[in-house]
Formats: C-alpha cells, structure tokens, sequence
C-alpha cells in the first residue's frame, strides 16, 4: 500500500510502444526566486500553472512550507513539486520531534536531494528551499537529479533568466528587508512579463531571523482581467432540456442530549 | 540492438536512428477573428508575436490593408504569413495595372488566394489565413482558408493559437447556436439576426480579453480592422502583457 | 490524437454559483471517430453533496469509479461520517499520483458543498496535481474549446436557474468544436437541500 506503484507501468510502456503518447501534466513553466538580506531570507514565485499553452490555473500556490519557518518555491512538473514537498515536510516533522530540535534548512535540503537523486531525474522537481534554523538563515536550490546550490540569490524556472538578469543587476551584499522583497518582487515581475510559461500574481514568503515566517500571498496582483464589456448571462428556458429529475437532499441533524446530574434526579 | 544515442537511462535507449534535418517552420502564435455583419466586416488580431515562451514582439501588425477595401490576415507562421500577404498584394498591383485600375472583388481575391496556396500544396504557407470586405452587393463578408487553399465563405471565423478557445464563442454568441427561445421548451430556435457594429465590436474585445486568459501566446495588443463603405479603418485596445 | 487520453473522448466541467456548483458532461463513447455509446455518463456521486467527474480513457474512468466508491465506502465506515469534498480531492490526488510512473489517463473533477454549504470544486492532471478554482474547472478532449467558453460565458454568483444555462451553453457549443465529444449532455445542479439533473436536447453527429 505505502509508497509508489508501479502497477500501470508495464501496460502505459506498452501502450507508448504501440504509438501512444503520453498525456500532458500540468507543469508550472515558473519563474521562482530566492534572496538573502541582513537578517533573514525571502523567496518569491508567479502564479501561473500551464498544461501545454493553455493555462490551467491562474492563481496557484507555489511556495510550500516544509516547516513552520522553511518554505521553498517549486517549479518543474507542478504534481512532483507539491508531492515531494509534503513527503519531505512530514518527514522533516517526524525528524525535529525525534530529535526535540528545531528542523535545519539543511537537513530538510539533504532529505529532498536524497530522494531526487533516488529518482534519477524523473520527478520532475526544481526547487528554491529557504529558512531559518538555530545556525543562520539559509538559501539553497536543488535540481530534479539531486545536485544543489548555495548562494546569496538563486532563480529557477523557465523564467529564470529574466528573473536572474533584475538580479544580476538589483543585488548588492547587507540589503534591508525592504529593499530584499522589491528587489524579488521585481524579479518575479520580470518573469511574469517577459516569460510566456510564467504570469498572474507575486507571491512571497519573508522569513527573518528570530521571527515567524510570513507569506504574501498575492503580494502583487498585475494582472487583474478587467470587466468584461457584456454580460453573457442567458435567458432563463435558453437551453433545450429533454428531461430534468430532482434528488431532495434530507438533512440530518443530531443533537446530543446529555443526562446532567440534576436531570438524573428522581423523585420518589 | 540498432540502437545510434546512448540515452541517460538504459531502458530510454532509442531504438530507431534519431534524425538531425532543417525544420523550415516555426510558430509564432498569435490569433485572429473575422466577422461579416450586415453592411460591414471585421477582422481582428493581437500583435504579439512569439517563439517558443519568449516574446519576439509586443506589436507587430499582422492583419493588412491589401488594397481595395479588402483586409487579409495569414496566422500561423510569421515568415510566410508576410510572404503571402506581399505576394497576393504585388499581384493586386499588376492586376490594377494590367485591368485599367478595375477594382478587385472580394470573392476575386479569395480564389486568387486559393491558387497562391494551392501553388506550394507540397511545401505549403504554414499559415490560417482570412480575408474580409464588401461583397457586390454590399453585404460584409469573410473568407477563410486552410494551409493549402481549401477555402469557405462564412459568417464569423477565429484562426491561430486560441481558435479552439474562440470559435466556439462565436458559434454561441453570432450564430446563436445552441439557444433557443425561453419557453419554447426547445422547439423554436433563436432567430438570427445581423449584429450591429458596435455589438460586433464588444463581442471581439471579450473573446480576446478570454482568450489572454487562457492561452499564453497572446496578449499585449488588440488591433481591429474594419471595412465600411466609408472605406477601412483600424482600432487598437491593449490586451494583458503577461 | 494518438494519446490513451484522447482514444474514447468526452469531456466535463464544473463552474461555481452562489450557494450551489454545477457539473455537467456529455455522453459519447467512442474508439476514435467509431461512436460506441451515448449513454456513457462520466460524473458520478460519491455523496448528496459531493459529484465527481471523470473524463479519458473509457477503461480508467470505470476501474476509478469503482475504486472511488470504494475508498469512500471505507472512509464513511470507518469515519461514519460523509467525506467533506476537500478531503476527498485530496483522496484523489495521492490516489492519483501513487502511479506517478504509469498514470491513469483521465483528468478528474471534483464538485460540491462544504458541511459548510460552501462551494467547492477542483480539477486534477493525470498525475494528480490538483486545481483549485474559484471559477470553472473543465477537462477532456474538448478542454481549449470549454476553456474558451467558460472564460467568455462565466460571471460569478449565478443563481442556480442561471448558472444552469450557462454551464450547459458552455458545455454545449464546446463540444460542438470537438470531434470526440457530444452525443448528449448531462447537468447537475448541487444545492443545499436538493440535486437537479438535467439531461441536454444536443446535436447528434
């Protein structure tokens, strides 16, 4: 029961044998960031989620929280991503109440590379881990094949380069706070515009030394859809129905009568 | 074992030899809309043009005044959706010259079309490509057509990127497809009738609007071409950048 | 065209209304262009307030039925109580992604009230990525076309006569502009105190 199975794989190998393709996952086509400032670690990510090019969700959530102060951002294929966060971050909670110690960035970086690496490149996950620990606030990346990076600013994703190029340009060493979240703000945004796999809304996540983590979601939203110039709505009686059946929904409720003591009292 | 690449994974070795050749197209995505209403076409486009998830441009015109009140847009590949429109626009010219200035009919320039595509069925134009004007009689009219010339005279065509996303749009809410008269209990069909200009253009606006949305090659710019007897005139609208 | 996911056909969506969702599919079964069947229904109950959709390979959308029901038998004896739809699209995520390396070729949909009344619905990949939506959610081999409708036709807090046409328009004309889809539709109407079904007068070919 427990793990993967591998039980359609035989029959999907077959399948693709016989000139059967593989259907589409949904991939975020992402630009993620991540950036040190004095005092702590911010990541950021877009919003957007596309199959193909369409775009299948507008508004989704990419940065995942591993523990209650280390989140990472997620790009590559959108089900590896989000699966193997969950895995790890429940994995990382079992180690920190065995261990009675705070959860470490590394570890929780060492945890992911680990089952990456066991998985040769197939699960498909990118991944920006950040957060602050009893040593230090951190900023790391690891690949879909198990290698990872340390620096003072990473980008990952099919936006990545517009992203890095703000970077490249906008960092400088002991940034403030303040100056941290634009300065990822507007790398995502550089991503959002300039990179057809990566739209919508800045989302990002601060998390200072000493503090709770704090999540922006929807930090900036660019890209509200304005009103449409008409309303479309039908006619009541528009739509040919051939026959309609109505299920009434019985609702039940219960209420617990306790017997108190007073109650419980007889009188002879 | 034929096999000719060590692939990364030894179950992935492939099995047939891998080609390395010239692919001669790409996709530039994009998409575009016409609509013939009673005494008026339009032909509408966004001016992104793409490659891969980069944007090559945030305008670039792809729907153009051929010439004689006629307007053409070819979507699909850039590079032969220009060479099209400039050969069916030379052609026009020598057309002029050769006929004493004669004014070129739509349902003319449709067929000559035909025979442009037609003319490379081996190697064709990689492009949707749609014209709109006047009929003889006035009556606004759009032409469609497929890669290799196959081609229809029809009420309201979407082409390009989003025309999966569009068309059905406009089935619903031009041709009034699908809906019928309240209280009829689906026996009578909604009478059809001709949009007024300024429905049409509301109409336009919203499938593109819908269509930024959803598709991520278009976007940036809306740019509407539309034929009156008072001659062609163009609007442009921005689109979301994302 | 070749793809397990497209062989069959079909498509189905759930959109959002004020105080209801609404799920429809049609009904075509085929083997490519060959229609077999149209009376393959692709939405199924799991409870009075929660509906599932499944659409792709015809072989998969039964055998995950089955085991739906199944796994949501299990919960409500073990939990005796109805599974909330959140819980239950969660159920079909990691169901979902236990085959990360041979995926069922479907792409369900998940619609219903909350024990809150509130509505809820997502849409899922293969693998079992999971798509939460304020709005719509579609799937199938006619998913660009009801993503082109649903885009235009949508506005938010519909009542459900109204959300009614709307979901039926979009799933109408969208699977007009599909090959595989069609054949018939189905429509249902989730409420706080009662389902509607509706079955579509639609095109035949």
């Amino acid at each position: 029961m427990a793990g993967l199975s591998f039980d359609n794989f035989q029959r999907n190998k077959f399948l693709v044998s016989k000139g059967f393709g593989q259907p589409m996952a949904t991939s975020t086509g992402t630009t993620i960031v991540g950036c040190k400032f004095n005092g702590g670690v911010i990541i950021a990510a877009d919003t957007r989620a596309t199959a193909g090019s369409i775009v299948a969700d507008k508004n989704c959530e990419k940065l995942h929280r591993l523990s209650p102060k280390i989140w990472c951002a997620g790009a590559g294929t959108a089900a590896d991503t989000e699966m193997v966060t969950q895995l790890i971050a429940s994995n990382l909670e079992l180690h920190s109440l065995s261990q009675r110690r705070q959860p470490r960035v590394i570890t929780a970086l060492t945890l992911l590379k680990q089952h990456l690496f066991k998985y040769q490149g197939h699960l498909g996950a990118y991944l920006i881990v950040a957060g602050n620990d009893p040593t230090g606030a951190h900023l790391m990346s690891v690949q879909a094949h198990g290698s990872t990076d340390i620096g003072e600013y990473q980008s990952l994703g099919s936006g990545s380069l517009a992203a890095m190029a703000v970077l490249e340009t906008g960092w400088k060493p002991n940034m403030t706070k303040e100056e941290a979240m634009k300065l990822c703000a507007d790398a995502i945004e550089s991503g959002i515009w300039n990179d057809l796999g990566s739209g919508s809304n800045v989302d990002l996540c601060v998390m200072e030394v000493g503090k709770d983590a704090e999540l922006h979601r929807n930090y900036l939203t660019p890209n509200v859809r304005s009103e449409k110039l008409k309303s479309y709505k039908f006619d009541r009686g528009t739509t040919a129905v051939l026959r309609s059946s109505i299920h009434d929904v019985l609702d039940v409720e219960e209420t617990v009568i306790t017997f108190g003591n007073d109650a419980m009292e007889v009188d002879a | 074992m034929n096999s000719t690449v060590a692939s990364e994974y030894s179950s992935e070795i492939h099995t047939t030899p891998i080609e390395h050749r010239f692919n001669p197209y790409s996709d530039n995505g994009g998409t575009v809309l016409g609509i013939a209403g009673k005494d008026f076409a339009v032909l509408a486009g966004d001016t992104r043009q793409v490659e891969g998830y980069s944007i090559n441009s945030r305008y670039e015109q792809k729907i153009f005044n051929v010439g004689d009140d006629i307007v053409m847009t070819a979507n699909g590949f850039a590079a032969d959706g220009s060479a099209l429109i400039d050969r069916f626009r030379n052609q026009l010219k020598w057309y002029k010259f050769d006929h004493n200035n004669k004014k070129l009919s739509v349902a003319s320039s449709a067929r000559y079309i035909r025979h442009l595509l037609y003319s490379k069925r081996f190697f064709p134009y990689y492009v949707s490509t749609l014209i709109a004007g006047l009929d003889d009689e006035g009556k606004g009219c759009v032409y469609s057509f497929d890669p290799v010339g196959s081609y229809e005279r029809e009420q309201c065509r979407a082409g390009g990127a989003a025309a999966s996303l569009i068309m059905p749009f406009l089935d619903n809410q031009v041709n009034f497809k699908n809906q019928y008269q309240p209280g009829s209990d689906g026996t009578e069909k909604k009478p059809l009738r001709y949009l007024e200009l300024d429905e049409v253009l509301e109409l336009v606006k919203d499938a593109f609007s819908s269509a930024t949305e959803r598709h991520i090659q278009v976007g940036d710019g809306l740019e509407i071409f539309i034929v009156t007897k008072e001659g062609v005139r163009t609007e442009y609208y921005p689109l979301k950048r994302d | 065209m070749s793809d397990p996911s497209s062989i069959n056909g079909g498509s189905a969506l759930a959109m959002v209304g004020k105080d209801c969702v609404a799920i429809a599919c049609d009904l075509r079964l085929g083997s490519q262009s060959l229609g077999l069947a149209n009376n393959f229904e692709k939405i199924f109950k799991i409870n009075d307030k929660v509906m599932m959709g499944l659409t792709g390979l015809a072989s998969d959308v039964t055998t995950l039925h089955e085991l739906f029901r199944f796994k949501n038998n299990l919960y409500e004896l073990r939990e005796e109580r109805k599974i909330e739809p959140s819980t239950f699209a969660n159920l079909v995520s990691s169901t979902l992604y236990e085959k990360r390396f041979g995926p069922w070729f479907t792409g369900p949909l998940v619609a219903g009230l909350d024990k809150h009344n509130k509505p809820f619905i997502c849409g899922f990949d293969s693998i079992g990525c999971i798509d939460y939506a304020k709005d719509f959610v579609v799937s199938g081999t006619a998913s660009d076309q009801l993503y082109g409708m649903c885009e235009g036709l949508y506005q938010p807090n519909l009542e459900p006569e109204d959300l009614f046409e709307t979901i039926s328009q979009s799933l109408l004309n969208a699977v007009d502009r599909d090959t595989l889809s069609g054949w018939g539709a189905i429509v249902y109407i989730i409420t706080k105190d009662k389902v509607i079904k509706k079955v579509l007068r639609t095109r035949q070919d």
